[in-house]
């Protein structure tokens, strides 16, 4: 028997029970649908923190404020200002000789205005470096310089949104910005950056609606606590400005971030381990401050990805067992309930091999269209998780290749205890049993 | 060169540890283009000398020789092959495979002999038994007269020299039994060697010769003397 007429005699069994075949095929379909709508999300979440990681560089160590609760907070606040200050760069700078950059950061929040309208931003006061450090590129003018950083000079550069929202389509480069008070020219327009959907690194800022200033105009001028207070009088807020000018205080100054920058990410744990040392020491070991070294990141994000795609190995081989066993026991009874079959087919001429390769094509054809069943309910559910989820899902096409493959082997191993059976079966005895 | 040649046939049965003969030894010759009815009572070895002649199964001991091929050694699928391109089969249950329409199940010998299906074929062997207009119903369609033309159609598609009928009109009234028998002479006048198992005289009739089998011997072997002549009724 050709091997079209055994796949066709196959098909047109199922096709006669048409509700025990779907039943039988269910596990397989459901194993299947699992495997891909599962795979789908854990491939979409994998990009999009790679997507994240890759944003914050992988060759950069971030320090950042950290928000202390409780006694720590207490213990903390016996350093004033506590938290991570504009002399713990210089610091790390002058330990850390071998770091290509030591960027600071300091984020407040502030009003700005062009025109009349005001409008609540971030503002980023930073350094020169700060541009290469965040692989941010300018469209157009230029970043803060060392010049401006030095003189401290009354200029900003916009991110992307910023400028979309500030002026439009026009040309912003020239006009001037008051921002928290002090009117600023604006010298630049950063490129938009991609930064994805997914809340799973809210570490990362938007960097895109970011205004940036120089650092040390937003340790003068602007306030990182916005609960804390600020003087009202005249005098006292002169003596306030004049403290934070003086070099001494102005070193206290809070700052939300420092990014080191070195030369490869083999470089960023070592790095790390020395920013830790200095920082606890200076700190007092009071940890007010933490340290993410996107490299790391990346490495934990594959091992939770390899233990996600263990588990959910595990969780497909458990299924695809289920319905294989399901599959080997209707076979078996089909088997009994078409002895007499077995017996005429034996009878004109069918061999034990030709009943065998019955058997295993119709399990297989339950098995491979219960699996291309699965295939299109697991892409179908992926799409739909990530419409009405609003997750990122990516329907890899080595999931959906290996899954129909295990559902085709599903076929082979459990069909073929049946098979077997079916042409053991004595055509005389077979003929005789009704 | 006979069509078949027993000698010397034995053929015994393990229950348990006991060692039951159902054929003792029989020994005969068939040529080709007889018709020939096999007798005997419950009992006798009709069955076992059956399956053996059809080559389901083994001699204990002994040679059959069919068509020139020794069949009594011959492994499992060479005897499928034996059976599929040497022997067509008619049975008293007709054994139809249900869903299958009436053409499809003629087609089946077909698909088992390795060759291209020949529809045309199959159509033919249906038309010589005079179902050529209900090729495509189902064995619940069809009568049960009509369901053992569509069998006999199905054991001529591959054109085997030898027509194997068990009780073939067993399950059928004795006009449509009439008409099965008229079939198998018309089989055997084309040159077909018909042989028929039967427990009724008046179907052992219409055959040329009768193997009569008693305690698994074969009793009598003797011509047919007034052969009946099926003339089947014309159907309207």
């Amino acid at each position: 028997m050709n091997i079209l007429d055994a796949i066709q005699t196959g098909l047109s069994e199922l096709l006669s029970h048409k509700l025990r075949s779907m039943l039988t095929m269910l596990g397989v379909i459901f194993g299947v649908a699992a495997v891909i709508a599962m795979v789908s999300i854990g491939e979409g979440a994998k990009q999009e923190a790679l997507a994240q990681i890759r944003l914050m560089g992988i060759d950069v160590v971030h320090v950042r404020r950290a928000i202390v609760s409780g006694e720590l907070l207490d213990k903390a606040q016996e350093r004033s200002p506590y938290g991570l200050k504009y002399s713990d760069a210089g610091a790390i700078q002058a330990v850390c000789t071998f770091a290509k950059r030591v960027v600071p950061l300091r984020e407040v929040y502030a009003d700005v205005k062009v025109g009349e309208k005001p409008m609540p931003v971030k503002v980023v006061g930073t350094t020169a470096g700060y541009a290469a450090v965040s692989r941010s590129n300018v469209l157009r003018g230029r970043f803060l310089t060392d010049m401006d950083i030095a003189q401290n000079s009354p200029v900003c550069v916009l991110g992307a949104a910023a400028k979309r929202d500030l002026f439009g389509f026009d040309n912003p480069i020239g006009e001037t910005v008051k921002i928290g008070g002090r009117l600023l020219k604006v010298v630049g327009v950063m490129e938009p950056k991609e930064i994805g959907s997914a809340k799973a690194l809210s570490a990362l800022r938007d960097l895109n609606s970011d205004i940036y200033i120089p650092i040390t105009m937003s340790l003068v001028d602007f306030q990182i606590y916005s609960q804390q207070a600020m003087p009202t009088t005249l005098p006292a807020l002169r003596a306030l400005a004049a403290k934070m000018l003086s070099t001494q205080s102005r070193g206290k100054s809070p700052i939300t971030e420092i990014i080191v920058q070195v030369d490869s990410d083999t470089a960023t744990v070592p790095t790390a381990s020395v920013i830790r040392s200095l920082l606890d020491r200076s700190h007092r070991g009071i940890r007010d401050y933490e340290i993410i070294i996107p490299a790391e990141l990346l490495k934990q994000s594959q091992q939770t990805q390899r233990i996600f795609n263990i588990v959910m190995a595990a969780i497909a081989s458990i299924s695809l067992l289920v319905g294989g066993i399901g599959i080997m026991n209707i076979m078996l009874a089909t088997v009994t309930q078409r002895t007499r079959e077995i017996g005429v087919r034996r009878c004109i001429g069918a061999t034990k091999w030709d009943i065998i390769r019955q058997f295993m094509l119709e399990a297989l054809v339950i098995t491979c269209l219960g699996g291309l069943i699965g295939v299109a309910l697991g892409v179908g559910g992926a799409r739909a998780i990530s419409i009405y989820a609003h997750w990122n899902t990516v329907v890899s096409m080595q999931a959906i290749i290996v899954s129909f493959g295990v559902s085709g082997l599903v076929g082979v191993v459990f069909g073929l205890y049946p098979a077997v059976r079916a042409a053991s079966v004595d055509p005389i005895e077979a003929l005789r049993y009704s | 060169m006979s069509l078949i040649l027993v000698r010397d046939l034995k053929k015994s049965y393990k229950i348990g540890s006991m060692e039951v003969p159902a054929l003792n030894g029989v020994s005969f010759i068939i040529e080709e283009g007889e018709f020939v009815a096999i007798m005997g009572p419950s009992g006798s070895g009709k069955s076992t000398l059956m399956n053996l002649l059809g080559c389901l199964d083994r001699p204990t001991s002994g040679t059959y020789v069919l068509d020139s091929e020794d069949a009594s050694k011959m492994n499992d699928s060479a005897r499928a092959a034996i059976r599929n391109r040497k022997i067509g089969f008619v049975f008293q249950s007709f054994n139809l495979l249900p869903r299958m329409s009436a053409l499809k199940n003629t087609l089946l010998p077909m698909m088992y002999a390795n060759r291209r299906k020949d529809t045309a074929m199959a159509k033919d062997a249906l038309n010589r038994v005079g179902l050529g207009k209900r090729i495509n119903h189902t064995p619940m369609q069809l009568s049960g007269g009509e369901q053992q033309r569509v069998a006999i159609a199905r054991a001529l598609v591959n054109d085997p020299p030898l027509i194997f009928g068990d009780e073939p009109t067993g399950n059928l009234d004795t006009a449509t039994g009439t008409e099965i028998m008229s079939i198998f002479q018309k089989l055997n006048d084309a040159g077909k060697t018909v042989i028929i198992v039967t427990h009724e005289p008046e179907i052992a009739q219409h055959a040329k010769r009768i193997l009569r089998f008693r305690d698994g011997l074969l009793e009598s072997d003797e011509l047919v003397e007034n052969r009946l002549t099926a003339v089947p009724k014309p159907r309207e």
